[in-house]
């Protein structure tokens, strides 16, 4: 093992404070916060991986694996949903979707 | 034995069931005679017993109440004074049922009427017969309950009704004060049964005796309406005629003095209890006779008298003659309720006019009234010779030979009381029967209204023989009872002619002073003056001694005051106000988190992550 587990700590929450960042900020295009969704989920899989490096035990890396296959399902029900409201007011800004205020 | 005892109560019982459920869809005349035969055949049951009675029997029928070691079986009991009482009751109830069958006869609402009647019958007998303190209960409420029914019977008058439950409220004062003594019984004793406790009451010391034997008192206050629970039996006059005599005369307002004679081996052991059962009963006797005096209304001067007549009784279990007080207690229900028959005769007559100043010229109009009613009028003024005198004076007698300076004074005050009860008796028959006439109106069924007054009539004059004096040959009663009668003391026969010519010259003093001031031609002047104002004194004794103001005052007034701050300041003010605060406080609030969810996906994700970094923070800060 040459990179240290903090490190590997440190790069995930640096991706996870960056792919939140990008939900938070890039409200105007939906595709975008879906994108920094996928980024916050890559680094929760990072630090799996790495605690089972860390340990030796393979169920991080089980749950990594099983993290990817709900992700790529996720992302095409999304981009499908996408798809959907675009075609519904021409848009991908989420401000404008404000029916369910309370 | 075990046959007649349970005939007896279940005769009633079946009669007011019977009419009370199917009493409107039976001919009118088949219910009359079911209720009336009812009543008698529950009489003829106590003849029978009354026969084959040999010394005291004790039946049980069947479990009642039974918990752990909480036993209160049916269980009937008679001796020497629930077997006088019941053929008392059955014989005058049987014949006021029979009167009211003629009373009543223009009612449309007879069932109710005569199923009440034959309930008040079977609770009365359920009273008289207990053995154990819970049946004497039930029958004790029952009759109240009747008695409240029976008020307030023509209840669309909201007097009636308000009457009815002036008279049920007094006497549950006194019930509640009765069932307090009974559960301390039982926590003592361990037993329901009124034999028992009789025999066990010299265990007790003497302190809780005299507490209990005072609850008890209480107790008879509120049903035998004494001082100061009387307030309630001049307005029950509300009700029909029949029920006063029968329930407000002669049967349910002796109930108190029935418990007390009933449990006076248990509570005549405390001096001082039977010092305030003599002291309640003198005062009463005193006020009752006070009031009577200035009453206008028939049915009133009735009622005074029989709360003074009961009082005497009191005395008579407080001075320990428990056979004297049963004695004046059988005599008058039946001079009383002849009286109250016959003030009924009057009244139907009259058209239902109850001012005595009204009234005038009945001697000649309705001789077949008179008659009798004079005869009552005797037996309640102390007439020599009648029933009242010697059931009175077994009273005077034994107050008299109770040494002490109270029982001195009680005597005194009781001759007082014989005094006045002798004047107000027949200052009665003079204004109602003498004078100039007036019209009244007869028809057939006063006739047979009349007729009852006879048996009633010739039982209050000939009482007498139930219980005679001594140098007369002895009485039944006194041997009857003899082996439990109280403390009561032997006397010579000379002393007793003395005392009964103390009682007649004071009753004959009486009708000369009534004569005197109400026969005649001054009966013209009393009836001009009554149309004037009254004098302040006169207004004090109509008034009842302005008991009932006093009670507004101190009880009512401040109840009512109460209940207006705890309405609207506690009520309205605290618990509703803090409610409704409450409400729109947290209405106020929604509306106002409401705002946040304005349905933006960016504020709920930042939200989220400022939630999920407040909840890290904390987490750090734990760990740190």
């Amino acid at each position: 093992m040459i990179i240290p587990f903090y490190h590997v700590l440190i790069l995930a929450s640096l991706l996870f404070g960056m792919g939140l960042a990008c939900v938070v900020a890039w409200r105007t295009n939906v595709i975008m916060m879906l994108i920094g969704i996928e980024i916050m989920l890559n680094s929760v899989m990072l630090t799996f991986v790495e605690g089972s490096a860390r340990w030796g035990i393979a169920d991080g890396q089980l749950f990594a694996l099983m993290l990817i296959a709900l992700t790529s399902a996720e992302v095409s029900l999304a981009l499908a949903m996408v798809v959907y409201l675009h075609r519904r007011k021409q848009s991908v800004n989420t401000d404008d979707y404000g029916s369910m205020n309370g | 034995m075990t046959l007649y005892l349970a005939l007896m109560l279940l005769f009633p019982l079946l009669g007011g069931t019977v009419s009370a459920l199917a009493g409107r869809k039976l001919p009118r005349r088949l219910v009359e005679a079911g209720v009336c035969a009812a009543v008698w055949a529950s009489f003829v049951c106590a003849v029978l017993a009354a026969a084959s009675y040999r010394g005291p029997v004790s039946v049980e029928f069947g479990r009642w109440l039974s918990a752990f070691d909480l036993q209160a079986p049916i269980h009937l009991y008679l001796d020497p004074l629930s077997l006088s009482l019941s053929v008392m009751i059955c014989f005058v109830c049987g014949l006021i049922h029979v009167y009211s069958v003629y009373y009543m006869a223009d009612q449309a609402d007879y069932a109710r009427f005569f199923a009440l009647l034959n309930l008040f019958v079977f609770a009365m007998l359920t009273l008289i017969l207990a053995e154990n303190l819970p049946l004497l209960y039930l029958g004790w409420e029952g009759v109240g309950l009747c008695s409240y029914l029976l008020v307030g019977f023509w209840y669309t008058d909201s007097n009636n009704a308000t009457a009815g439950r002036k008279a049920f409220i007094t006497t549950r004062i006194g019930d509640t004060a009765l069932l307090v003594g009974i559960a301390w019984l039982f926590q003592l004793f361990g037993t329901f049964s009124i034999p028992q406790i009789n025999g066990m009451g010299f265990l007790l010391p003497h302190g809780i005796v005299t507490a209990i034997g005072i609850l008890f008192l209480v107790g008879a206050m509120g049903k035998s309406a004494q001082v100061p629970l009387m307030v309630w039996l001049p307005d029950a006059m509300a009700g029909p005629t029949p029920v006063s005599a029968m329930i407000h005369a002669a049967t349910m307002v002796t109930a108190g003095v029935y418990l007390l004679s009933r449990m006076f081996p248990f509570i005549g052991g405390s001096a001082v209890t039977c010092a305030a059962i003599a002291i309640t009963g003198g005062i009463t006797a005193f006020y009752g006779a006070t009031c009577a005096l200035a009453q206008r209304d028939l049915k009133k001067v009735l009622a005074f008298s029989t709360i003074s007549q009961i009082g005497y009784m009191m005395l008579g279990v407080g001075a320990g003659a428990i056979t004297a007080a049963t004695f004046h207690l059988l005599v008058h229900a039946f001079f009383k309720a002849l009286l109250f028959l016959g003030a009924g005769c009057v009244i139907t007559a009259m058209h239902h006019e109850q001012d005595i100043y009204k009234m005038g010229g009945l001697k000649d109009r309705l001789p077949l009234t008179f008659w009798p009613f004079l005869a009552g009028a005797a037996c309640l003024a102390g007439i020599p010779l009648t029933g009242g005198f010697f059931s009175k004076d077994s009273i005077l007698a034994a107050v008299f030979l109770k040494e002490g300076t109270l029982y001195t004074s009680l005597y005194l005050l009781a001759l007082l009381t014989a005094l006045l009860t002798s004047y107000y008796s027949f200052r009665l028959i003079y204004l109602v029967f003498f004078g100039s006439q007036v019209h009244v109106h007869t028809h057939g069924e006063l006739k047979v209204m009349q007729w009852v007054l006879v048996p009633l009539a010739l039982l209050g004059l000939f009482g007498g023989v139930l219980d005679l004096p001594g140098y007369l040959g002895g009485g039944f009663l006194d041997s009857f009872f003899g082996h439990q009668a109280g403390g009561e003391v032997g006397h010579s026969a000379a002393q007793e002619v003395a005392l009964q010519g103390v009682a007649a010259t004071l009753a004959i003093f009486g009708l000369l002073a009534a004569h005197w001031r109400y026969g005649g031609k001054s009966r013209v002047d009393r009836v001009r003056e009554s149309s004037t104002r009254p004098s302040p004194l006169y207004a004090f004794l109509l008034n009842g001694w302005y008991f009932d103001r006093l009670y507004h005052a101190i009880l009512i007034r401040p109840y009512e005051y109460l209940s207006g701050i705890l309405w609207e300041k506690v009520d309205e003010g605290v618990i509703d106000d803090s409610l409704d605060g409450m409400s729109s406080g947290l209405g106020i609030t929604g509306r106002w988190l409401g705002r946040w969810s304005t349905g933006k996906v960016s504020l709920y994700i930042l939200s989220f992550a400022a939630g999920g970094a407040v909840v890290l923070g904390y987490l750090a800060w734990l760990t740190l």
